[in-house]
């Protein structure tokens, strides 16, 4: 049942002095007293709807509250699970960009000297052959085969032989310059590409090349007082000329050099 | 149907049930075209478990690669055994990962947060 709407002290002390003078049998045949008695009712009956009222209106209230709280609550838990969902899946697609980076890495890399692979250099050398097409600054191609290496293998073993592909790996590498690019082309020849650069000056970064070679100690072969040397077969690449081309005529050059007595620079 | 047994595939990872045990396994990559069909069958089957047994359940995982829909649906799958621990069933997950691959430690590691029931991670092997 719903209760009255509280009164206020003045409005109390009216009803009950209205209720005081209905119930003195002094006014009973007061003509006003009838009325005045239907009036009170009626007042009492109104208040009381007006508690009702005000007791249902509460309600909707708090259950429109609660929908909003439920509603507000939800939404956080989507949000923190929205939230979890792109942590994890983040963590994954990292993993997935680091693989795929790690693969690409070792597509391009040789294993063993860490140097650029065949793959590798022949991007370069497409990429470079386009340059040099579009600005018509030539580029220097050297290939290095080293010498005797089967007897370097079969003397001394191959992982000996492995040792000696790594310290050239190093020396080559340590000869060019900055902007040079060197890679194993395979077995033990090695691809030496020098973008925009004319032969004169290739020839003499090649010198160095082969000096430096010629200039290593290594361990396994100390006591008979060897040496290791590499040939060097080199091109310019010709304006409009196919990369396939300009390589080939590296090789030439490089067995010319091998058939001249090798630790030698042959140019096409 | 109580046994859900799917084979693996390059995209999916092999799943494997034991209603009598109440064991559940998976195991591999899972990035389907479909995750929502893929996982509909799994779900369904746990879901039913849930419903008609009263015995403990276990999820054996060893997965490794995840897409997006493939975590949201394993998150649903965790929220169910949430929600049934909550009421008082014995619900677990035990996830291994190869120790080569540290990375999937952490992942199930998220996995794990908000979770209260029992969820062990462990290098397999």
């Amino acid at each position: 049942m719903a209760e009255k709407p509280p009164l206020s002290p003045a409005e109390q002390a009216l009803i009950e002095r209205i209720e005081a003078l209905l119930a003195d049998p002094a006014h009973a045949a007061n003509p006003l007293r009838e009325p005045m008695a239907a009036l009170f009712a009626a007042s009492e009956a109104q208040r009381e709807r007006l508690g009702r009222l005000v007791h249902i209106s509460d309600g909707y209230h708090l259950i429109s509250r609660d929908q909003s709280q439920t509603l507000a609550e939800q939404y956080d838990r989507h949000l923190r699970r929205l939230d979890k969902l792109a942590r994890i899946s983040d963590r994954y697609q990292n993993s997935l960009r680091e693989l795929s980076e790690a693969l690409k890495d070792a597509a391009l890399r040789d294993p063993l000297t860490g140097l650029g692979n065949r793959r590798f250099l022949m991007e370069h050398i497409r990429d470079e052959t386009g340059r040099a097409n579009r600005k018509a600054t030539p580029y220097s191609l050297a290939i290095l085969d080293v010498d005797h290496f089967k007897h370097i293998n079969d003397r001394f073993g191959h992982e000996a032989g492995d040792t000696a592909l790594c310290q050239i790996a190093q020396a080559i590498q340590a000869a060019l310059r900055e902007y040079d690019l060197c890679g194993r082309w395979g077995g033990e020849e090695f691809l030496i590409m020098l973008p925009e650069t004319p032969l004169e000056y290739a020839l003499q970064v090649a010198e160095r090349v082969r000096l430096s070679i010629q200039a290593l100690n290594f361990a396994f072969m100390e006591q008979e007082g060897l040496r290791i040397t590499a040939s060097l077969g080199m091109a310019l690449h010709h304006p409009g000329e196919a990369y396939p081309e300009t390589l080939k005529r590296a090789d030439n050059a490089l067995l010319e050099a091998k058939s001249a007595g090798r630790n030698r620079i042959g140019t096409a | 149907m109580n046994a859900l047994h799917i084979l693996a595939t390059q995209s999916t990872p092999s799943v494997t049930s034991d209603w009598e045990q109440g064991l559940l396994t998976m195991q591999g990559d899972s990035y389907p075209e479909n995750s929502f069909e893929f996982f509909g069958d799994i779900i369904t089957w746990i879901e039913r478990y849930l419903k008609e047994s009263r015995a403990p359940l276990r999820l054996e995982l060893r997965l490794v690669y995840m897409n997006t829909s493939s975590v949201k649906a394993m998150m649903d799958i965790f929220d169910m055994l949430e929600e049934a621990h909550q009421h008082g069933r014995q619900v677990g997950v035990d996830w291994f990962y190869d120790p080569r691959n540290e990375r999937v430690l952490d992942l199930a590691d998220e996995f794990r947060e908000d979770c209260s029931f029992p969820f062990q991670i462990a290098a397999d092997g």
